[in-house]
């Protein structure tokens, strides 16, 4: 047991962690994006606004272009210091240097402005862009690994400087009748592991060493454009009614129809209000 | 995991929480908080309910509740508050007793009572992650999630903020809708994970 050590504002690291489970953010005037409900306590007189804010309009234009996210993102600007942390996982801050970065949504707790946030075209995932500073967690600590590795898809936080991820499946999925079979009723046994994340080419895969995920929140669908991957199509196009206006996409088909749309629903801009 | 040596003496702890012991030790279920009959009524009245059991004996006692991280809080003769849920063990010198804490409990579904420890002695609260102490003085007021907060002590007032706009009908609240504030002097201890609460995702 170690003696406790009290902080007050002078003593709390600016921009640091505190412990491995918390940080601290100094904002002197400045404004940091931080998902919500993610702040644990703060130290002098800090705004936290939706992002839909007014004012924050110009703001939003350089640094955020993830419409999906925005009812779980705000900015907080003003004068202290603030804690931020999230279900005793391990926060953990980055630097990125004009570089890329992608992270499972769940996993990014805050970032400065001068990064911009993306959506990225993996459903469930940001990129982050730019040069800044940004704060991580992960359920254990995040370990850096360099492709071409095979991941679990539940340990996978990110990765950064683009390597290329794509699904592998195991050689028994794919054998015949009974491999079939077997994977998808379980009877015979299965590894668990018949799956995995591939990376490779040049980069980092950042990795959690436990296989907990975050809870995934729903954040809608990217726009239903041809060629976008995770766009739901409406497949009652498929019918001959041509309703939806998509001129002849096959290959959408066995995504899942997003269920019935109702006459006054706002696409999913619904999403975008929290709603 | 916490480690108590008793020489005879005896220690409050809660319900259950005893992982292994060494020596001879006696358990012994204390009804309503061990404060007698008006605690055990204030305690049912307030809903601030902590099931505790008294051990005695001689040798070690470890305590542990689902791998919380516990924090030791050394006591002068001044008061603590905690919640009830996260008082893991007290020293048998130490009074324990129930508070009106104004709204803040409301918010996180915890009620508006808290527990007090005070007299002279240690107490262990338990946490969920390492509870971090930050230092309230005059100069520097705190503010705290309501989800985040595990105990507090010296003389502090809080008063409970509410930042509810018309925003927050459209979904675009800044998601801290509901916070305490720590004025004066003395200590808060906070913790780095969010209780589910009812004002959580304002």
């Amino acid at each position: 047991m170690t003696t406790p050590v009290i902080f007050d504002p002078a003593t709390l690291p600016s921009d640091d962690n505190v412990n491995a489970y918390t940080f601290c953010v100094e904002l002197r005037g400045s404004q940091w994006f931080l998902q919500k409900g993610k702040m644990i306590a703060y130290y002098g007189r800090i705004d936290f606004n939706g992002v839909g804010h007014g004012r924050l309009d110009r703001l939003l234009r350089t640094s955020f272009h993830s419409p999906l996210h925005a009812s779980d993102w705000v900015v907080a600007e003003g004068e202290g210091k603030m804690l931020l942390a999230d279900r005793a996982f391990d926060a953990n801050s980055y630097d990125l240097e004009d570089g890329n970065l992608t992270i499972r949504a769940g996993n990014l707790l805050a970032f400065q402005p001068s990064l911009s946030l993306k959506q990225s075209i993996v459903p469930g995932f940001l990129t982050l862009i730019g040069t800044g500073k940004f704060v991580a967690v992960s359920s254990g600590p995040v370990v850096f690994m360099e492709p071409p590795i095979r991941v679990d898809p539940q340990a996978l936080v990110g990765w950064a400087d683009c390597p290329s991820p794509c699904h592998h499946y195991d050689h028994g999925y794919m054998t015949g009748v009974l491999g079939g079979l077997r994977a998808l009723t379980g009877i015979g046994g299965t590894s668990g592991e018949e799956h995995q994340f591939e990376f490779v080419g040049a980069g980092t895969v950042l990795l959690q060493s436990s296989e907990s995920l975050m809870d995934e929140v729903a954040t809608g669908a990217v726009p239903q454009q041809a060629g976008v991957p995770g766009a739901r199509g409406s497949d009652d196009g498929q019918g001959g009614s041509g309703s939806s206006g998509r001129r002849g996409q096959p290959g959408h088909r066995g995504q899942q129809p997003s269920g019935p749309r109702l006459p006054g629903q706002l696409g999913d801009l619904q999403r975008r209000f929290g709603l | 995991m916490l480690a108590v040596e008793m020489t005879g003496d005896s220690v409050k702890a809660k319900n259950g929480s005893m992982v292994a012991y060494d020596g001879t030790m006696n358990f012994k279920k204390l009804t309503g908080g061990g404060e007698g009959i008006r605690g055990m009524v204030t305690r049912r009245l307030t809903n601030e309910q902590m099931t505790v059991m008294e051990v005695r004996g001689h040798g070690t006692c470890w305590f542990a509740d689902r791998a919380a991280e516990i924090s030791l809080v050394h006591l002068q003769g001044e008061k603590l508050y905690v919640e009830s849920s996260n008082v893991l063990c007290v020293e048998a010198t130490l009074r324990t007793g129930t508070t009106f804490t104004g709204l803040r409990g409301a918010s996180q579904g915890n009620g508006v009572f808290t527990t007090t420890v005070e007299g002279t002695g240690q107490a262990a609260i338990i946490s969920d992650g390492p509870a971090v102490l930050l230092r309230v003085t005059k100069q520097h007021p705190l503010t705290v999630d309501p989800g985040a907060y595990v105990a507090h002590q010296g003389n502090l007032k809080q008063s409970f903020q509410s930042g509810v706009t018309f925003r927050h009908f459209f979904g675009e609240g800044g998601g801290e809708a509901f916070q305490i504030r720590f004025e004066g002097e003395g200590l808060v201890y906070v913790q780095p994970s969010e209780r589910d609460t009812i004002a959580g995702d304002v």
